[in-house]
């Protein structure tokens, strides 16, 4: 396995809301859990477009890990859709348009949060009656994000129609970030692909799309908001990728210019990049984590299609997914254990002064011990570090595994009681379309799945990688086989006779 | 008696397959007998390629899966073009002749691989030199102007992708491994400049081999012989013998009509039956019985059966189905594979069961019992049949397994209704309600005969298949059917519900816009086709099962995913496909976009009728 680069350096003005920085060295500030991949590609997109309008998309001009960009707030826009309850109310109850607009700016007026002193008025110059207003806010909601979680009201977002469509995600009182869910992972995301070789192709791509994308619903929701709504935020900054290339950013970025390139309409093309996003992230992570353990086997998931009855494949599966989600926390206590075993700590422990000169290791490399109030002995300093870090690292870090990995559709219980690996159709759709260019036999694209991603789905691939006590060839041949139905009931398969099949691309480019 | 034993060799036995067609050869010589024979549809066209007078010659590769015939043909052209039939005896899958064409001076060196299976190398070992250097000729030969070598290859598809992906990686092996996957997956015949004809014998339509293979089943002279050793009464082929009865039945109009009609449906749903597989029913259909060896009768099983008082369980109406085969072993079989997807025995109306378990009695059904069930001495009700319904009824026995009994024997008398009732009754009894497609009937009667034969199907069908897609397209319970409503949901072309209308599609011509059914000769299929100009047209196979989701969902409301999913994705698909054509069409009738949005809204009255409202958003 190629050998980790060196972590970057910790940025002098770092965010302050670090109580210490190791996950932040293994990975980046940060990789939040509770920042599901959509609310990633959301915070990526509100990065890319602010750096796209001031010319600098994908570059880093002032050094590494020093971005700074502004997002958007529109209040107007987010009280209307997710913070109006009387829509429907006032619709059944005043019969007459004026009252009904009267009534409803009334309403508004008083309870509209974070905004200095709301006016409303605007949106009667867009519509005609009160009525089409609530024909068009329902419309939007139905494509809304997170509408019918039960996350505050400021956490809902529109769907990213378009420039106009963007805002940041916001506390209770609509005044700042409280990074609860746009947690800087997908700033993390847009500093990944501004190291990626091919982050010129991909801006290219991103472009075209963008371009090309139906403004319908951009305009529709601009209308929504009055012209003079702009009120940006404070700046942002303080996002950190530990390393300045890596090759799951390449990755990241092949995959986005796959799908990008594909003749896949209008907006259908977000949900499989969100999908790969989630995906590279996971895949970042436990790379990152093999790396740092010094493991020379590859990263592994081996994938149950899901059988109506326990199998052996399922029964690896889950223990693969129990290994690889402990890989995180190992590689934290490798960082650790680094200190400890480090020249300097074992000099300082036989000096004089050892616990000052300690703390002051431990400062230096891991920003922490200002809050130790314990007995002033490096091997108790060294034992609440430990303590310390590892309950952070398992409070979010740790679960990004298995978080991202549900929600793409990855990761699951169905059919049994325990996580495993089981990919969705909807993942499965994904990893074709960014990997399957016109059409490729069944064999080969499995191996391909392998070698980029590590997903193991036939006999062939599992042979590699379990050992040979774990193996059985037939459980695994039922399993890709039964593949080959699910990708033959999604449209995507040819059969020809047994044992030969070709999966097919519907939207393939065909050259000029 | 010894027809009887050769018949087995086609049944569902236990067997090497590879060397299918030479072990019934070998057995069929060393018996005297001859074995089951007839002409393959492609047979002649085949031959063509080599006896036909032609300054071109093509090399031929017969393809398709186990049990199609390719061998089977193979040795037709080599008997044809004068090859001795010992030197095919031999058990070589590699032969060579010299050949002239007719009119041709020039001489070729024919050569035969009737196996490419047997021949090519094992699972991970590599090409032998000389078979190498062969195939290397083989790849040459289709693009060089003036070859000596012409060849003819019978392998499986996936053993001919497969085989090729091992060869030595030259130009011509690459260009003629793009050229094998081209034809395959696209399904064509040739490809210009190139110096082959592909035939994938999977394409023949599995009912035309049924007509043709039944004929020489039924017609076959080791019948008469059976017929004219008088046999006594309680013996093979004499009048109480099921082996006869079956014979019989299998010869009846009826009975063979409704057969065609399984294997054609097999077709429209995209499922091919082989020959092999239409044997094996055949003499299971026949032989079959649940409780002698390998579950299909010999002579010296007659009498045993006759006397033991289960010569219903020998019923070819449960046979057809597999039903005298272990669940295992049935489930491993392709035909019976096939045949369980339509659930037949199990699928039933309360009109048939009454009839089935109340009818004796009922002077209203009685007629039906009397015509289907009663009058059938060897398959309808006979002891056993009238003492299990009795302990039904009157649920005298306590355990389980009784009345588990009886709804077996149900599923046999079911099935047996399913070859029973008339043409003129099908309408009056439902008869495809004995099946899971309900409209099948509908679908080989009034929409394919009705296409085939230049006609048009009638507009209740074609409204009725409109409102099913609009109720998909738009996630509604929606009644119109004299427009097609494409609508989207505002951010993916494949959501549930979708209320933004983008357009209307006129079904009745109207300036250029239609939608119509047709049927499509070059590949036997049924199109849905949309068209939004004269030039600009959206094609959707309508195989059986989809005929089947959109009627449901047209008449009786189902929910899409409760039938099947997979229709169901091909549906939301065939919208995407015909927004972009849509979208195509605007483009080019460029029309001055004002700032005003203007947005189609869909609700339904409570009628079910589409009632668009039309908002406007002002800049």
């Amino acid at each position: 396995m190629i050998p980790l680069p060196n972590s970057l350096p910790i940025p002098e003005t770092f965010d302050q809301s670090s109580s210490m920085w190791i996950d932040e060295a293994i990975w980046g500030h940060r990789l939040y859990d509770e920042q599901l991949p959509w609310m990633v590609f959301l915070e990526f997109l509100n990065v890319f477009l602010y750096e796209l309008g001031k010319q600098r998309a994908f570059e880093e001009p002032n050094g590494l890990n020093t971005l700074k960009y502004r997002a958007a707030h529109r209040l107007y826009l987010r009280n209307i859709l997710f913070n109006n309850p009387g829509l429907a109310e006032i619709r059944l109850t005043y019969p007459h348009d004026a009252n009904r607009w009267d009534e409803w700016l009334k309403r508004m007026r008083a309870t509209a949060t974070g905004i200095n002193q709301p006016q409303f008025n605007y949106l009667r110059e867009h519509f005609h009656t009160f009525d089409d207003f609530c024909e068009v806010v329902s419309i939007v909601r139905s494509t809304s994000l997170e509408v019918n979680s039960n996350k505050r009201w400021t956490s809902k977002f529109v769907f990213p129609y378009g420039p106009n469509c963007l805002y940041e995600d916001l506390d209770n009182t609509a005044s700042t970030n409280d990074r609860r869910f746009f947690g800087r992972t997908g700033e993390v995301l847009y500093l990944m692909l501004c190291r990626a070789e091919r982050k010129k192709e991909v801006l290219a791509a991103l472009r075209g799309h963008l371009a090309k994308a139906d403004r319908t619903w951009d305009s529709i929701i601009k209308r929504l908001q009055p012209l003079d709504d702009d009120q940006p935020s404070g700046e942002r900054a303080n996002a950190f990728l530990a390393y300045a290339q890596h090759a799951c950013f390449d990755a990241l970025a092949e995959d986005w210019l796959a799908i990008l390139r594909l003749n896949i309409s209008g907006f259908d093309v977000l949900p499989h990049l969100v999908n790969l996003a989630g995906l590279h992230v996971i895949s970042y992570q436990l790379t990152v984590s093999r790396q740092m353990l010094g493991l020379d086997t590859p990263l592994s998931f081996i994938c149950e299609v899901v059988a109506p009855k326990k199998t052996l494949v399922r029964e690896t599966s889950c223990d693969l997914y129990q290994e690889n989600n402990l890989l995180p926390a190992r590689a934290v206590e490798t960082v650790i254990l680094g200190i400890e075993d480090s020249p300097e700590w074992q000099q300082a422990i036989t000096e004089n002064g050892a616990f000052e000169k300690c703390t002051r290791i431990l400062q230096d490399k891991v920003r922490w011990g200002e809050e130790y109030d314990g007995p002033s002995d490096p091997g108790q300093l060294m034992t609440a570090l430990r303590q310390a870090a590892m309950k952070r690292h398992r409070q979010h870090v740790a679960n990004i595994h298995r978080n991202y990995g549900r929600e793409i559709g990855l990761i699951s219980k169905r059919g049994t009681t325990k996580l495993r690996y089981a990919p969705t159709d909807g993942l499965l759709k994904t990893l074709l379309f960014a990997n399957v260019e016109k059409r490729v036999e069944l064999h080969a694209f499995l191996g391909r799945l392998h070698s980029r991603y590590g997903l193991v789905f036939g006999d062939k691939e599992a042979e590699e990688v379990l050992a040979k006590g774990d193996f059985d060839k037939k459980s695994f041949q039922a399993n890709s086989r039964r593949l080959e139905q699910r990708l033959g009931s999604l449209g995507l398969l040819r059969r020809l006779s047994d044992g030969c099949a070709y999966v097919v691309n519907p939207y393939h480019v065909v050259s000029q | 008696m010894k027809w009887l034993r050769f018949l087995r060799h086609y049944g569902p036995i236990a067997r090497n397959d590879n060397m299918y067609d030479e072990t019934i050869q070998r057995s069929a010589l060393r018996g005297g007998i001859a074995p089951i024979d007839f002409e393959h549809p492609m047979q002649s066209r085949i031959l063509q390629c080599f006896n036909a007078q032609t300054i071109a010659p093509v090399s031929v590769i017969l393809t398709g899966t186990a049990g199609d015939g390719k061998t089977h043909l193979c040795r037709q052209v080599w008997a044809a073009l004068g090859g001795k039939s010992d030197a095919w005896g031999s058990d070589s899958a590699y032969l060579t002749m010299q050949h002239r064409y007719p009119g041709t001076q020039k001489g070729v060196k024919l050569h035969f691989i009737r196996d490419l299976s047997g021949w090519a190398p094992q699972q991970g070992a590599e090409w032998e030199y000389e078979k190498e250097q062969l195939l290397q000729t083989f790849c040459d030969s289709l693009f060089t102007p003036d070859p000596d070598d012409i060849f003819l290859i019978a392998a499986n598809d996936g053993q001919l992708v497969e085989s090729w992906r091992r060869l030595k990686e030259t130009e011509t092996v690459r260009r003629t491994r793009q050229v094998f996957e081209d034809l395959l997956v696209e399904d064509r015949q040739e490809q210009a400049g190139v110096r082959l004809k592909f035939f994938n014998l999977s394409r023949t339509s599995s009912a035309e081999l049924l007509d043709r293979a039944l004929q020489a089943f039924l017609n076959h002279p080791g019948w008469q012989e059976l017929k004219e050793g008088i046999p006594a009464e309680n013996e093979a082929f004499g009048p109480k013998c099921p082996i006869r009865q079956n014979y019989e039945l299998l010869q009846a109009p009826l009975v063979r009509s409704r057969l065609r009609s399984l294997l054609e449906l097999c077709d429209y749903n995209g499922l091919h039956v082989p020959i092999r597989q239409i044997l094996l029913l055949l003499t299971n259909a026949i032989l079959g019985h649940p409780d002698v060896k390998d579950h299909l009768m010999v002579a010296s099983d007659v009498p045993k059966v006759i006397a033991a008082g289960t010569v219903s369980k020998a019923s070819l109406y449960n046979n057809v189905f597999g039903g005298n085969l272990s669940e295992v072993r049935r489930q491993g079989i392709t035909i019976f594979d096939y045949f369980e997807r339509f659930q037949i025995g199990y699928e039933t109306s309360n009109r048939v069961d009454n009839i089935l378990i109340f009818g004796e009695a009922d002077e209203f059904l009685g007629a039906y019992f009397d015509e289907f069930v009663a009058r059938d001495r060897f398959y309808g009700a006979d002891p056993r049949f009238y003492a299990a319904k009795q302990e039904y009824i009157e649920g005298t026995d306590e355990s389980e397994e009784r009345p588990q009994n009886f709804l077996q024997l149900l599923i046999s008398q079911r099935r047996g209704l399913f070859f029973k009732i008339p043409k003129d009754k099908e309408l009056e009894l439902s008869l495809w309600e004995l099946t899971v497609f309900k409209f099948a009937g509908e679908y080989l009667d009034d929409v394919i005969a009705v296409l085939k034969s230049n006609s048009f199907v009638k507009r209740p069908i074609l409204s009725r298949l409109v409102k099913g897609l609009n109720r998909i397209f738009t996630g509604m319970l929606i009644n119109s059917d004299r427009e097609l409503y494409l609508a989207m949901s505002g951010n993916y072309s494949q959501a549930k519900v979708s209320r933004i209308l983008i357009e209307r599609v006129s079904v009745d011509p109207s300036k250029g816009e239609k939608v119509i059914l047709r049927y499509d000769p070059s590949n036997d299929r049924v199109l849905l086709s949309v068209f939004f100009a004269p030039e600009l047209q959206v094609d959707f196979n309508l195989t059986l099962i989809r005929y089947e989701f959109l009627s449901r969902i047209a008449l009786e409301g189902a929910l899409p995913a409760s039938f099947s999913k997979e229709c169901y994705e091909d549906l939301l698909a065939f919208k995407s496909r015909l927004i972009a054509a849509h979208t195509k069409r605007e483009e080019k009738e460029r029309m001055p976009t004002g700032s005003t949005i203007g947005l189609s809204l869909l609700t339904l009255t409570d009628e079910g009728m589409p009632d668009p409202k039309f908002v406007e958003i002002a800049p």
